[in-house]
């Protein structure tokens, strides 16, 4: 197995308090490595310094072997990053078609940029197929904004799968779902890790034990442990940090 | 040495005098629009027009016989209820569409056109001179003051102070802030929002008309006053912070006087263009202004 | 008609409205030459002439809709360019009397103006993004005021008639129906060009700015350079249009550039129908109509203009397109993408 994305010694503070401190992780080809952590330690914070929302004070992101530290969200895209956000974060006034269409232009030919949307074809094969993926067929003429809360994150996956990203950086995918999505939307994720490098932020710690290969705990900025779901849960620093008793 | 003493004393203090007036003046329509942008979030595009309607009102009154320091009290409290009437008929209308500040930029941009074109109607289009109140003039260290003008100033200074307090020390301002950081918070505990919302706007709008009176004996009265002052009281705003009062008092005094200076070193053609330059340099450096936003820390 | 629901085709929303819009620019088109044929057979010149006119602030309407109503940017100073256009094309007709260079020379001269001007205002957005336009503006028509070269407050007179040679025809600039209709076939060209260009992955770039700008990086889009291609689109948009003012009337004037100008393409775009394109040229023309029709009953003709403006403010905020566009959609509608 080889890592595809690296992270080495990331810190950034704000106003004095280390949000993320030195931490360090890899991602391996096409397994799903899960961040877990209680609230404020840290982990939306280091994924938006591993997409570029945010320039680290210090450390290095290296993807695909090539050092990107601090390079602009969408050039970290263009490098094959793709994310989704805890919040849902779609153009809401838009359709779902157009929301896909958007997300899956990256993959034309960039000489089609300024040709009509209609003759983009690699985008519109790739909006079929995200549409089948994620069973959105009944939707696509919807306003993104219409659907329901599952949908939207259902959607959310979708948008950041669209351009083929070799990684794909998934912030809370199943927040505020129903148990009965819940389960569809973690048995959906597993089947994507065939395809691609899964980085996953998860609060169900059901679906962290059952879909992760690797667990990544950070606790106030720091990584606290690291290892297969199994190791992870009987480490008694987890257990005292996170589950909250020793 | 003398020629510089007789410069500073003839021709560079009279003229920072005279930008120190203008500078009190376009305070105080400036806080108007720091306070309804820091508290609503909206650009009240009209807000020249208040000041023009507060001007020919005094004008109207005076002509009639009110005295002019009747007028200081009267035309605030007839701007109130105008000011009143404009949030709750107009502004809550569009309020909640998407993108306020667009929409409630169009809308008041479109009053101000309404209110100066019916200012031309009722008042004529030429302009008007109201008697200064306070004539003659003091001379101070051999420079020769108009009296209204230093009036204005101590008047002004008053006001901003006044205005300062009550947003910032007592228990009204207090309610005002708190609405304005929060608006769903604040009347989740007990705020009437929507009585502080356009209350606060009504202030504002009185403010503006408040600055009409006190300025219609220096600067005149006529239908498109507003329009062009306005301009230097939104540059004041953008500069000192929008929603910010001590940032609109220290950018009002300070751009008035970039004003009045380069009007005597460049030349007064050229000051606007001077002024707008500073705007755009602060907007694209600084966007947030000098200082910060009301209820914003 | 009914639309076909059994097969639940895509509707791509946004390229139907985009016909819909051809359609209204279309029909648009057919009522242009319908009065230009009345006109000429009346030997009528003031109308237009006046209509002209309507169509050339059109033109800068079209630029202010590009901003704002794709990519959500209100421009109050978009008189900035449409008086450039202008100022260019007056003083090069004046030393060299040719129609194909001054249009160039404005080209050049917004394309100059506008990447550096918009290097500065695309730093900042929404409310910002409206006062530093209009801070620019007022610095440029200050200067232009106060320069003597330049004619400053009186502006320059006296731009020669240029012949304007279209290869198959030669269109003479004080020919009132024939600088109409090449006027309007311009103004469709602009039109034409805007269109075809937001309909492109770039255009769609633009729309999710509107929606959603902090979502569009991670799409893989840098916003910071299809916000400056917007806004130099809009302004050669501008400028390409204020070039054919002078044409028609022989003068500049600092006026051009005043925040009126401005303010007057923001209640034209607002009152035919922001992001629709088409609106800005109904916006123009019902305008322009309704200041010459209150206009000759009362000077006072802006409260009426106002009030119009603040109704639709309030109660039409998708203006006259978003009012008749959706039943065009309907009749061409529900097909595929």
């Amino acid at each position: 197995m080889t890592a595809v994305l690296e992270v080495h010694d990331l810190s950034v503070a704000f106003g004095g308090i280390r949000a993320v401190d030195g931490v360090s992780f890899a991602a391996e080809r096409n397994a799903i490595t899960t961040i877990i952590g209680p609230n404020g330690a840290g982990k939306s914070t280091l994924f938006n310094l591993v997409s570029g929302l945010i320039p680290p004070d210090g450390g290095r992101v290296v993807l695909d072997g090539v050092d990107r530290t601090g390079e602009p969200p969408h050039l970290m895209q263009r490098a094959g990053l793709g994310r989704s956000f805890q919040i849902t974060n779609l153009f809401f006034e838009l359709t779902v078609f157009e929301n896909l269409r958007l997300a899956a232009q990256r993959l034309e030919n960039p000489m089609r940029f300024l040709l009509p949307v209609g003759r983009s074809d690699c985008a519109l094969t790739r909006v079929d197929e995200l549409i089948a993926r994620f069973s959105l067929a009944e939707k696509t003429s919807e306003l993104a904004g219409a659907l329901s809360h599952g949908e939207q994150r259902r959607l959310e996956i979708a948008v950041a799968l669209a351009a083929q990203p070799s990684v794909l950086l998934l912030d809370e995918p199943t927040q505020g779902m129903s148990h009965a999505d819940t389960a569809d939307t973690s048995k959906l994720i597993r089947g994507l890790a065939k395809d691609v490098t899964i980085l996953l932020i998860e609060h169900d710690i059901g679906v962290v034990m059952d879909i992760s290969d690797r667990i990544v705990v950070m606790h106030q900025g720091k990584k606290l442990a690291e290892g297969a779901p199994s190791t992870v849960r009987n480490d008694p620093a987890v257990k005292a940090a996170y589950f909250g008793h020793a | 040495m003398t020629d510089v003493f007789e410069y500073i004393q003839f021709v560079l203090a009279p003229q920072m005098i005279t930008g120190l007036a203008l500078g009190v003046a376009v305070v105080l329509v400036a806080i108007g629009l720091t306070i309804i942008f820091g508290l609503l979030d909206v650009i009240n595009m009209a807000h020249g027009e208040f000041y023009a309607v507060g001007a020919y009102v005094a004008l109207a009154l005076g002509t009639s016989g009110v005295s002019f320091w009747l007028l200081l009290i009267i035309v605030p409290l007839i701007m109130i209820p105008i000011g009143y009437i404009v949030e709750r008929g107009l502004i809550q209308r569009v309020f909640n569409m998407p993108d306020r500040h667009v929409t409630t930029l169009l809308l008041t941009f479109g009053l101000g056109l309404v209110v100066e074109e019916a200012l031309k109607v009722v008042f004529g289009p030429n302009t008007q001179r109201p008697a200064t109140p306070i004539p003659g003039a003091i001379e101070v260290m051999g420079i020769i003051l108009p009296t209204y003008r230093l009036f204005l100033i101590a008047v002004g200074f008053a006001i901003v102070a006044a205005v300062a307090i009550v947003v910032n020390k007592t228990r009204l301002g207090a309610l005002v802030r708190a609405a304005a950081f929060d608006r769903n918070m604040a009347a989740s505990l007990g705020v009437p929002v929507s009585l502080v919302f356009a209350g606060t706007f009504a202030f504002g709008v009185a403010l503006a008309g408040l600055a009409g009176v006190l300025l219609a004996p220096i600067y005149s009265v006529f239908p498109t006053m507003g329009r062009d002052f306005v301009f230097l009281a939104f540059t004041v705003v953008i500069v000192g912070g929008m929603g910010s009062i001590s940032g609109a008092v220290v950018a009002g005094l300070l751009i008035t006087q970039v004003q009045a200076i380069s009007s005597l070193i460049v030349s007064p053609v050229w000051s606007d263009p001077i002024v707008f330059s500073i705007m755009v340099l602060v907007l694209v450096v600084r966007p947030q202004g000098l200082f910060g936003r009301l209820g914003h820390a | 008609m009914r639309d076909n629901v059994t097969a639940a085709p895509v509707v791509d929303r946004l390229a139907l409205a985009m016909r819909a819009s051809h359609v209204l620019v279309a029909i648009f088109v057919v009522a242009g030459l319908v009065f230009a044929t009345v006109g000429v057979a009346m030997k009528d010149t003031f109308f237009l002439r006046l209509a002209t006119e309507a169509l050339i602030f059109a033109g800068l309407a079209l630029s202010v809709d590009i901003l704002l109503g794709y990519s959500g940017l209100l421009s109050l100073g978009q008189a900035l360019y449409f008086g450039l256009g202008a100022y260019v094309a007056a003083v090069v007709l004046k030393e060299i009397p040719s129609f194909w260079v001054a249009m160039g020379a404005a080209l050049v001269a917004s394309l100059v103006v506008s990447i550096l001007a918009g290097l500065i205002a695309n730093r900042v957005r929404g409310v910002y993004f409206a006062l530093v336009t209009f801070g620019l503006a007022q610095v440029a028509a200050k200067a232009v005021y106060n320069t003597r070269a330049l004619g400053a407050s009186d502006g320059m007179i006296g731009v020669p008639i240029v012949p304007i040679d279209l290869g198959v025809a030669t269109v003479m600039s004080n020919s009132p129906a024939g600088f109409f209709l090449f006027t309007l076939a311009f103004i469709v060209v602009l039109y034409a060009i805007s269109a075809y260009l937001l309909d492109t992955p770039f255009g769609r770039v633009l729309l999710a700015i509107r929606a959603n700008e902090r979502r569009v990086p991670s799409l893989g889009y840098s916003t910071r350079n299809a916000r400056l291609a917007a806004y130099v689109l809009a302004a050669v948009v501008a400028a390409l249009s204020g070039a054919l003012y002078p044409m028609l009337r022989g003068f500049v004037s600092p006026e051009l550039l005043f925040f009126t100008t401005s303010g007057n393409a923001v209640i034209t775009v607002v009152t035919g129908g922001v992001g629709t394109l088409a609106g800005a040229l109904y916006g123009s023309v019902i305008l322009t109509v309704l200041k010459s029709v209150i206009g000759s009953m009362t000077e006072h003709h802006l409260i009426v203009i106002g009030l119009l403006f603040m109704v639709t403010v309030i109660f039409l905020p998708k203006g006259l397109m978003g009012f008749i566009r959706p039943s065009i959609e309907r009749l061409i509608g529900g097909g595929s993408r």
